[in-house]
């Protein structure tokens, strides 16, 4: 089958292997065809021998967490990321891959009203404690939500589908810090539903376009765009690729991490006593491999804690992966046993984490995760 | 696929016998799902990190434990079948390739780290544990395991004492053989072996000399006893650039000469160098002809003496910078770039081919001159990076094997670096092994009898040649035939 990939980027593997223990499902599993070397073998298999998609070479792709912790491991900069997503549109396409089911639990992410009607619900049954553990949904959801309001029009935070429905808090203290820095907010809240990570993720590309269109026109301007979530912020800045014309590619020069751009106007944000915590610092993947920023998360948070401790990992992967650690729950809980060790290693008082998926995921297994806004907030509500 | 088909092939894959009584047979050892036989599996594990392929995967098997290991070779013996094992596949000889559909035992999941033992300055590891795995377990003890290739953040302990791995830092600290004390194998007719002893002067022939670096054609090693080296107490490295590679190589035989043992002395060109600064930003020099990385060790006190006598040397031999590493941040993004050269060439050409001599470090100029003229006579693009300091060479042919006849010309130059290396008094492996890769030349390197006496040592480990055939020994001196071997047995994996 031809997955649409293009053949010079395939070939910039030489297959050395480096990147084998960067990736969180060969690291569990020990298995090549686990592995990013492993799978660009199989997509060169399928596209340029014909081999049959079997079950194993599905379950080869769909395994992939697509973190892209092997994106910064080679030497001969692959752009595994982009094979990937190129793979999984062409089996989404073709009906391989992202069941029906998939699709339909994805559409209320685009849909404001839907996704806060079904969150309150699921909220609900979570006090009837009807969610199944499966889920990994440990932090208890909020049945209503007090509406964000702007203080003014120096930045945009996009405040995204889930999480907004979910961790709102996380929004109001990131607000709270950037306003505290003298800059006025304007939360994005309806007028740019969802970012289409997740669609992106699953190959459903054409949905992830049509968000990102929706979101440029609707935030048109100059203002830089905050985004408190690491996996959202990395699809955001990919719409120039995504899209391949200037004015995505303009927008995605307008879109900072919030951790990102409040280290570049540190100087404006008021000193105050430390939180007496140890914090162990969880990079998101889509942080530290994709976005590159995740210093930034030193940065911003060393002056407002105790200490601040580093994971001995090399960044791998915590397994929650956008949708992941529903779909593959079994490979997602054995990858994040790595993480716990990795933590439990430091004995941190808390762990920082810039990405909602991530901290959900941790802090199912007991980890007392909290986003780095949500401290510097505490930080300067304590003064 | 439908979702019938899917169905139907997860029921398949479910159900209790495969049609085949080798696959039933290990999947009755090994947990089923720890056997897999699927097509696109096995294409994957055909290969390793080189540029050969022809190798054809049977079953394989993931054990978790000693017994699984004796329990596959006793399948392996009942359905007359051989086995290969595997590492993490970083191989750069062909060394891990199966072929003849063999049984593949993958040993990536006996990954844990056992006892550490500081009485007797050894830990206990299983032979998938990652190398540099290992190293960053042991830092917190104030140890770490000596032989670091470039591979090291990949490569595993069980391939590390099948290929006799070496390193950059194996210049002054000896290569994997000095490092292992012990090792518990499981041969090929099922029995467990220790080989070696906790002991300074183990009494009784040197087995575990002999099975380190003999590529899985003895046996699998299972537990690994590894000797844990001090970490270092102070450290400085040094990043020397040339006009010409032949300063350069200069430059590390005459370190050699006057009597200093520096930890390591690495030697990059500048094709590779700059291919290695795009991708680490280390700040090595990309318009020199060839840097040096030279780096000491040992006590604070004395460190200073020998780097500013390595970098007089440089000098003398019209070194064009000289730079000292000023902190450990620096120091390890400079020997990042020097590991993940090899896996940076695919910035320049998609494909590579690695060779491996050792030449005596006084030939090493020569010898270089006349590489770059091999690979000018067939019109390749050739880069050197090498371990400079021990004369273990590594031209790198790049290329793009889609180009018409271009692999014919990339083995002819293979060939001429040999012949130029051995006639230079020098031999074929320094630290990959033989494998498939050097098998044709090892006639020019040992006699008839000699080859002989290895032939028959390896029988008396493995009398059918069960453990990796067609591995090392030339046809004429192996017990399988090679052809043979390279066809698959009929019916077998139709």
């Amino acid at each position: 089958m031809d997955l649409h990939l293009d053949a010079d980027d395939l070939n910039m593997c030489v297959q050395c292997g480096l990147c084998l223990p960067h990736c969180p499902t060969f690291r569990v599993t020990g298995d090549e065809a686990m592995s990013p070397r492993g799978r660009i073998h199989l997509m060169r298999e399928v596209q340029d021998n014909n081999a049959p998609l079997t079950t194993e070479v599905l379950e080869s792709f769909e395994t992939c967490v697509q973190c892209r912790g092997c994106e910064p491991a080679c030497p001969s900069n692959v752009p595994y990321g982009h094979l990937m997503e190129q793979t999984r549109e062409t089996l989404a396409e073709h009906g391989e891959i992202t069941p029906r089911w998939q699709r339909l639990a994805l559409a209320p992410l685009s849909n404001p009203s839907m996704l806060q009607a079904g969150s309150s619900a699921l909220a609900v049954a979570q006090r009837l404690k009807l969610v199944p553990k499966r889920l990994g949904i440990s932090a208890e959801l909020p049945i209503r939500r007090k509406p964000l309001q702007a203080s003014g029009n120096d930045v945009y935070l996009f405040t995204g589908c889930v999480m907004d429905a979910w961790q709102r808090d996380v929004h109001r203290a990131g607000m709270r810090v950037i306003e505290a820095a003298g800059f006025g907010v304007t939360p994005t809240n309806d007028l740019a539903p969802c970012c289409g990570a997740l669609h992106a993720h699953a190959g459903l590309s054409d949905t992830t376009r049509g968000l990102a269109e929706t979101m440029m026109a609707a935030l048109e301007s100059d203002r830089p765009i905050l985004v408190d979530s690491a996996g959202c912020g990395a699809a955001m800045k990919d719409y120039g690729h995504l899209l391949g014309t200037s004015e995505a590619q303009a927008f995605s020069e307008r879109v900072f991490d919030i951790g990102e751009w409040l280290a570049l106007n540190m100087d404006d944000l008021p000193r105050v006593a430390p939180l007496d915590l140890v914090v162990a610092v969880q990079d998101p993947c889509h942080l530290r491999h994709v976005q590159k920023v995740h210093e930034s998360t030193r940065t911003v948070l060393r002056p407002y804690v105790r200490e601040l401790v580093e994971l001995d990992d090399d960044g791998l992967c915590c397994g929650a992966g956008g949708a992941y650690s529903v779909l593959e729950p079994e490979l997602a809980g054995q990858i994040r046993e790595r993480k716990v060790e990795a933590i439990n290693r430091q004995r941190p008082d808390a762990v920082a984490s810039a990405n909602p998926g991530c901290s959900m995921h941790l802090a199912a297994a007991g980890v007392p995760t909290i986003h780095p806004m949500e401290l510097i907030d505490q930080a300067l509500q304590q003064a | 696929m439908s979702l019938l088909d899917r169905f139907r092939d997860r029921v398949g894959s479910g159900s209790a016998t495969s049609g085949d009584p080798l696959v039933d047979d290990l999947r009755a050892v090994l947990s089923p799902d720890r056997v897999k036989t699927d097509g696109a599996q096995r294409s994957l594990l055909g290969k390793d990190a080189s540029v050969f392929d022809g190798g054809s995967a049977g079953p394989i098997c993931y054990p978790i434990s000693t017994n699984e290991v004796v329990d596959i070779m006793q399948v392996a013996q009942r359905h007359d079948r051989a086995v290969v094992p595997r590492g993490a596949g970083t191989g750069l000889a062909g060394g891990a390739i199966p072929l003849g559909a063999p049984i593949v035992v993958a040993v990536t999941k006996m990954r844990s780290i056992g006892e550490i033992d500081e009485a007797n300055g050894v830990a206990w590891v299983e032979p998938g544990v990652i190398n540099l795995d290992l190293t960053r377990h042991l830092t917190p003890l104030g140890y770490h395991f000596a032989p670091d290739p470039s591979s090291q953040q990949v490569c595993t302990i069980g391939g590390n004492v099948a290929n006799n791995s070496g390193g950059p830092h194996c210049l002054a600290y000896g290569v994997t053989n000095s490092h292992v004390a012990a090792i518990e194998i499981v041969t090929p007719s099922g029995d467990v072996v220790m080989l070696g002893g906790l002991d300074p002067e183990p009494d009784g022939y040197d087995l575990r000399g002999i099975f380190i670096g003999s590529e899985g054609t003895l046996g699998i090693a299972t537990k690994v006893a590894v000797r844990l080296t001090k970490n270092r107490p102070a450290v400085r490295t040094l990043l020397l650039s040339f006009a010409s590679v032949r300063d350069a190589a200069n430059t590390v035989s005459d370190v050699i000469a006057a009597g200093i043992v520096p930890a390591a002395m690495e030697v990059m060109d500048q094709r590779i160098t700059e291919a290695v600064e795009n991708y680490v930003g280390a700040g090595y020099p990309t318009n020199a002809a060839a840097v040096l990385l030279a780096e000491v060790d040992g006590p604070e006190e004395g460190i200073d003496i020998d780097a500013d006598r390595i970098a007089e040397i440089g000098r003398a031999n019209n070194a064009t910078m000289v730079r000292v590493a000023a902190d450990n941040t620096e120091r390890a993004l400079l020997w990042k770039g020097r590991k993940t050269a090899f896996g940076a060439v695919a910035q320049i050409a998609p494909d590579y081919y690695l060779h491996d001599t050792v030449v005596p470090r006084s030939a090493l100029a020569d010898v270089l001159d006349e590489i770059y003229a091999i690979a000018d006579r067939h019109d390749l693009l050739i880069m050197n990076v090498f371990h400079a300091g021990d004369g273990n060479l590594h031209p790198l042919i790049v290329f793009d094997g889609r180009d018409e006849g271009v692999l014919e010309r990339v083995h002819a130059a293979g060939g001429e670096i040999i012949e130029a290396s051995l006639a230079a008094g020098g031999v074929l492996s320094g630290e990959h092994g033989i494998g498939v890769e050097k098998q044709k030349y090892m006639d020019r390197l040992f006699s008839d009898a000699d080859l002989d006496h290895q032939n028959r040592l390896r029988r008396a480990f493995d009398p059918v040649c069960r453990a990796n055939p067609g591995k090392i020994l030339p046809m004429g001196h192996s017990c399988a035939d090679i052809q043979q071997l390279r066809s698959v047995p009929t019916g077998v994996w139709g």
